[in-house]
């Protein structure tokens, strides 16, 4: 099975993300690996170690060197790995840009033949838009499956499941696909210092994304949000619903049975 | 160039799914304050009169056929796809669902359009959109930069209250030349349907943490929920302890989710569970731990433990909502 992981490079889920005059200050956050491209990359070499002969390569669009972050891929058992520099900064917002980076350099990579699968994670837990899956699908012309948290691969195609507001939903999928993994799907590897010896030996092709189209979208200005409120304590159940009601905090009955 | 808006109607079991009501209503209110117009669209069989309820004028473009019984996201795509280069559409809108969040990103890569998701507060007409990026903690506004925007929209924006006395047009849509064979991915089946209300669409949402202290104590979460048509969430901790199913996970690695009123019992507020609740309206936390990190998110709480003051909760809320 030919597999493409496609994974990006997000402040650590714990840092405190600050606006410094008026733009995003991170100097001082330390970069992991997204976790939903964690679950991705599992997925991918999981589905290696059942299929003798797969191969699973994993792509980055970044402006700078993302060595940590490939290396960590190598080390949980992808193959090789692929940098794409983007000469202008994909401005972070724009999926369209990213998407378009990565459908260049998989088209580029896989001449005659799409690869088998290409996974990605559901969305960036930085900018959350959740959209390069589906946009790298539909510039692929491929099919979209969809974020999913079951995957079980059969010959020649996936059975899946995705949530719906109704329920799980399953799903048969023929190759080539884009699937992007949502929480649920595995419990991503942890790696020791023999992974982390044996991916430095592994290759890591840097090569520039080309000319990226016109963004679709533009940062225009970041501001803190401002979460934090001033609670108003209550003394016993009774006296929290007066509140609740008093203030109409309280949706009204048709917003309820609706 | 006069705005015209394409709104996906989503249909489930026959009927429009109430978030892509919602959806319509806030375009047909945008358009009747800014002008510019709306059309509907819907694939799939209706049940008789389900289009009744919706209010304002434009044309609803419905593809009726069976087989759009389940989801087939590339017929889909390309019937709106269609309608939007036939009727010079300049935005595309779809409620937050699942089927919402898989097509906007494919319409929006087919079209090389823009796409603004999850807006807490947006300007169409001037094409800028305001939304929480980083878990919450900041405000990013975006522009468009492209003739064609796709919106996918779900409850961070407060219910338009749109009304009008108008009525839109259905016309059919002819969906035979989407129905093609060998639909990749094939939905096949519902395997497991979901109990309870879907958090991500509930107006009320109840959640549970550790200081629940096991899966048992959530039937009192259940209870509470069910008394205001709610829906039950859980923090990571309670998912990871097997409490609760992923689905109902609330934060930064599950759901964003964006009720009127949130209620946050025996969860201690981690940065992670804040990322989901930022576009929560009134959060009212419920904790033994007066220097819990969630009562400085909250607007009202309640100091002590969770399993003893649920039950008096749950008895305050059935007599308020007896008397409402």
């Amino acid at each position: 099975m030919r597999i493409v992981v496609c994974i990006c490079q997000v402040p650590d889920t714990a840092a405190a993300i600050a606006v410094a005059e008026g733009e995003l200050d991170l100097a001082r956050v330390s970069w992991v690996m997204n976790p939903y491209d964690e679950y991705a990359v599992e997925e991918a070499v999981r589905l290696k170690e059942q299929f003798t002969g797969s191969e699973v390569v994993v792509m980055t669009v970044t402006e700078g060197p993302a060595r940590e972050l490939l290396q960590k891929a190598l080390a949980m058992g992808a193959d090789r790995a692929v940098e794409l520099l983007a000469l202008s900064a994909p401005s972070a917002p724009d999926s369209f840009g990213i998407a378009s980076a990565l459908a260049g350099a998989i088209r580029n990579r896989y001449l005659q033949m799409p690869p088998d699968l290409v996974l990605c994670g559901k969305e960036s837990f930085d900018h959350q838009n959740g959209a390069v899956p589906a946009m790298l699908a539909s510039l692929l012309d491929i099919p979209f499956a969809g974020p999913v948290a079951a995957l079980r691969a059969e010959e020649g195609g996936l059975e899946l499941e995705r949530e719906t507001e109704c329920g799980m939903e399953c799903l048969r999928a023929s190759f080539p696909v884009v699937v992007s993994a949502g929480k649920g799907l595995n419990t991503p590897r942890k790696t020791g210092i023999r992974q982390v010896m044996e991916a430095r030996k592994k290759p890591i092709e840097t090569i520039s994304a080309g000319e990226l189209p016109a963004p679709r979208i533009n940062l225009c200005g970041v501001e803190q949000a401002s979460a934090r409120k001033s609670c108003r304590f209550a003394a016993d159940s009774a006296e929290l619903l007066r509140m609740l009601q008093n203030d109409g905090r309280i949706p009204d009955r048709e917003e309820l049975r609706a | 160039m006069t705005k015209h808006y394409l709104v996906f109607l989503e249909l489930r079991s026959g009927a429009i799914a109430k978030p892509s009501i919602g959806v319509w209503n806030r375009f047909q209110q945008l358009a009747s304050e800014r002008g510019g117009r709306v059309s509907g669209f819907a694939a799939g069989p209706a049940a008789e009169g389900a289009f009744d309820l919706l209010q304002g004028s434009g044309t609803l473009h419905h593809a009726g056929a069976e087989a759009f019984g389940f989801a087939c996201d590339e017929a889909v795509r390309g019937m709106i796809e269609t309608l939007a280069g036939e009727q010079e559409i300049t935005g595309i809108a779809f409620a937050s669902t699942a089927m919402g969040r898989r097509l906007a990103p494919l319409l929006a890569g087919r079209l090389g359009a823009a796409l603004f998701g999850g807006c807490t507060d947006f300007d169409a007409d001037e094409g800028v959109c305001r939304r929480l990026i980083h878990s919450g903690a900041v405000v990013a506004s975006y522009s468009s930069a492209s003739p064609v925007t796709v919106y996918l929209q779900g409850r961070e924006l407060a219910a338009s209250g749109f009304t009008s006395a108008a009525k839109p047009r259905i016309e059919a849509f002819d969906a035979a030349p989407y129905l093609v064979s060998g639909i990749n991915p094939m939905a096949v089946a519902l395997c497991k349907s979901m109990q309870g209300r879907d958090i991500a669409e509930a107006s009320v949402v109840v959640a549970g943490g550790r200081g629940m202290g096991g899966a048992e104590a959530f039937g009192l979460l259940e209870e509470l929920a069910a008394l205001f048509g709610g829906g039950v969430g859980a923090s990571r901790s309670a998912v990871d302890e097997g409490w609760r199913p992923h689905g109902e996970q609330i934060g930064q690695s599950g759901k964003r989710i964006a009720p009127d009123l949130y209620i946050a019992c025996g969860i201690s507020g981690a940065l992670q569970h804040l990322a989901g609740i930022s576009a929560a309206r009134s959060v009212v936390a419920v904790n033994s731990d007066p220097d819990a990190p969630i009562f400085g998110v909250a607007d009202y709480g309640i100091i002590g433990d969770v399993k003893a003051i649920l039950p008096g909760i749950i008895a305050a809320a059935r007599d308020l909502l007896k008397k409402k």
